[in-house]
């Protein structure tokens, strides 16, 4: 009778451990796929700013700026070498 | 005793039925229709997803971006799942998107009616938290440019799917092009999805970027420059092309009129690049190739004086006229400062025809340069059997001949890189994402050809020199640098009257600075100038000197000479 609950046990024992692998698997595959889906959106926000920057950077919006400005290109005459 | 009664018997009979009539159900399930189900099973659960990877960027030589792919939303409608389009047209104006009836009337029961293209994540987010129905997000790569209208004949365009149809973009196309990436997805029964088959590293499937020669600061200086010429000029053309003669390096290139990249392009003439594309009559610039081939032959020397018939030539019933009157001999260097047309065609007439030929193929004429960019012309040279006697003179001042602007600009790199030629090139390097090298031009730059002896070079140097400090060039001075260059004032052919136009003129400066190891060679051509005063003294020497000027100060050229105060 002892060894038959004993099977009884390790049989539910083992239906268990094989339903929790399966729930957990799943629960991290869904994680995962948050996470993918999180990143994703990460690298697309820094292409769109790193997009940003170099389009701030521009040479003819920081010329209009400059000129704006009343800033002036230095004469060759006030430009210093150091070697 | 009767062990079950009929009763009994009958209802384990009946169990008995109902459980053999399910499993044969079930064999019938699981065994005869096994293949079928499963597949219905497969399609309803999995999914899959084949995304383009991102495009490459195209950098320049100090790694600022010129190019760059971004994923951006497309926002469509599904017309047979909307219900309230009011609604949508209402959420949708909140947002900037305005739905065009004509476009609704057009697609009618389309399921994909694009709305809106490249519509930030941001935004998109937004829309998606609504849950419209009716609305579907697409999302697709798109490219950029930060610098907005900036090296666009260089860097060429892409169609929508992200492939190269001109440019840079066309050439280098398939580095450029990342991996298609290949998934498939587990949905569960709300349609969400579970997981992926395998986990990809998108970054590492991305296109390779291409590092060009060019350098962003030069090639704004260059355009700024061009475009002042341009516009002044009212000219049809203007071209400006920088190299770097030790290596054959692009440093920049602009071609006017260009075309925005945000702009729908009309008019497909405009994508053509001039600097590699298009001829012209180079008229005086071409005499350093005929002094080159007589110098180099040992036709003549530097030290021969030419008689100049007065500034009236007679050739064979036709009169060749200078504009200058010369009484008596001038030397070779005279001859270059004053751009004697006659004095070159004595020089050439020292040259046999096929020397004369060769040379002009030797200086890369009539043959493609090899740049790396597409829809390079070889230009127009007539067949050497073709030649009657007033070819060769007429070809010695830069008529009766059309070259590519790049190759013009190739024949003074090879006198500034001391008779040597070096292929000019606009792709420098190529390196995938992990920043390993892919290609590198400088490896096979190493070597040149030689086309004339140094001696040669040196001489013609001098005398280009001499143009600049005292002949037609003067207006190309840069304070504080030695400069060597060659004006070019060419009359247009006239197809309508079948002769040359004393209206229309295609003007060109090429020079090099410092004279001694010249680290820049710079060609400014003007075509077509509005101008009473259309010589290219005046209006191509000027926008060379300015160029000139910032391009070597930005690049921290060590002066050679004493300032002019």
């Amino acid at each position: 009778m002892y060894k038959y609950f004993l099977l009884i046990i390790l049989i539910i024992l083992s239906i268990f451990i094989y339903l929790w692998q399966q729930n957990t698997s799943i629960r991290f595959a869904y994680k995962v796929s948050n996470l993918q889906t999180k990143y994703n959106k990460i690298s697309i926000e820094n292409d769109l700013l790193k997009l940003k920057i170099n389009s701030l950077l521009a040479l003819e919006k920081m010329y209009s700026i400059a000129d704006r400005n009343g800033l002036m290109r230095p004469d060759g005459n006030n430009v210093v070498y150091l070697n | 005793m009767k062990k079950y009664s009929d009763r009994d018997s009958l209802l384990i009979f009946i169990v008995l039925i109902f459980f053999f009539i399910l499993f044969i159900k079930l064999m019938y399930l699981q065994i005869i229709l096994h293949v079928k189900i499963d597949r219905v099973v497969k399609k309803m659960v999995t999914k899959n997803n084949i995304e383009n990877s991102k495009r490459g960027d195209i950098l320049d030589i100090k790694g600022n971006i010129l190019a760059t792919s971004v994923k951006q939303y497309i926002i469509f409608l599904d017309s047979k799942i909307i219900k309230d389009l009011n609604k949508i047209k209402m959420i949708l104006f909140k947002y900037g998107i305005k739905i065009k009836e004509q476009k609704i009337t057009e697609f009618k029961e389309k399921s994909y009616i694009p709305i809106a293209y490249n519509v930030n994540i941001d935004i998109a987010n937004k829309i998606r938290s609504q849950k419209l129905e009716g609305v579907g997000f697409d999302v697709r790569y798109t490219r950029h440019h930060p610098e907005g209208k900036f090296l666009t004949h260089i860097l060429g365009i892409t169609d929508c799917c992200g492939n190269g149809l001109e440019g840079i973009e066309k050439k280098y196309n398939k580095y450029l092009l990342g991996s298609k990436i290949v998934t498939r997805m587990y949905r569960d029964g709300y349609g969400h999805i579970i997981m992926q088959d395998k986990l990809v590293d998108q970054s590492k499937m991305c296109g390779q970027n291409v590092i060009l020669s060019i350098d962003r600061n030069i090639q704004f200086i260059a355009e700024q420059e061009l475009r002042k010429a341009f516009d002044k000029y009212n000219a049809k053309k203007a071209i400006c092309i920088i190299q770097n003669p030790k290596n054959g390096g692009i440093l920049a290139m602009v071609s006017l009129p260009d075309f925005d990249f945000s702009n729908r392009i009309k008019n497909l003439k405009i994508l053509r690049n001039s600097a590699i594309s298009d001829v012209y009559e180079p008229g005086s610039t071409f005499k350093i190739v005929t002094i080159a081939a007589a110098l180099d032959m040992g036709k003549i020397k530097c030290s021969d004086s030419f008689y100049l018939e007065n500034g009236k030539l007679k050739l064979g019933g036709h009169i060749i006229r200078d504009n200058h009157k010369i009484n008596g001999t001038v030397s070779l260097s005279k001859i270059m400062e004053i751009s004697s047309n006659i004095g070159i065609i004595k020089i050439a007439q020292k040259l046999v025809k096929k020397e004369f030929y060769d040379y002009i193929k030797k200086f890369g004429f009539h043959s493609l340069t090899g740049i790396d960019l597409i829809g390079e012309s070889k230009g127009i040279l007539m067949n050497l059997k073709y030649w009657n006697h007033l070819t060769l003179p007429t070809i010695s001042f830069g008529q009766g001949i059309a070259v590519t602007p790049i190759q013009m600009l190739s024949a003074f790199s090879i006198i500034a890189n001391d008779g040597v030629f070096k292929k000019p090139y606009v792709v420098q390097e190529i390196r995938k994402v992990n920043n390993k090298i892919t290609f590198n031009i400088l490896d096979n730059q190493k070597l040149g050809k030689r086309v004339v002896s140094y001696e040669t070079a040196q001489i013609i140097k001098k005398l280009l020199r001499n143009v600049v400090e005292s002949g037609t060039g003067k207006n190309a001075k840069v304070n504080g640098y030695s400069v060597a260059g060659k004006t070019g004032t060419a009359q247009k052919f006239d197809h309508k009257t079948k002769s040359y136009s004393t209206k229309f003129y295609t003007v060109s400066f090429c020079g090099m600075l410092p004279v001694i190891n010249p680290k820049l060679v710079i060609l400014v051509i003007i075509d077509e100038p509005k101008s009473n005063n259309y010589y290219a003294a005046a209006v191509a020497a000027p926008v060379f000197a300015n160029i000139a000027k910032r391009t070597a100060e930005y690049l921290g050229i060590k002066k050679d000479k004493y300032e002019i105060v």
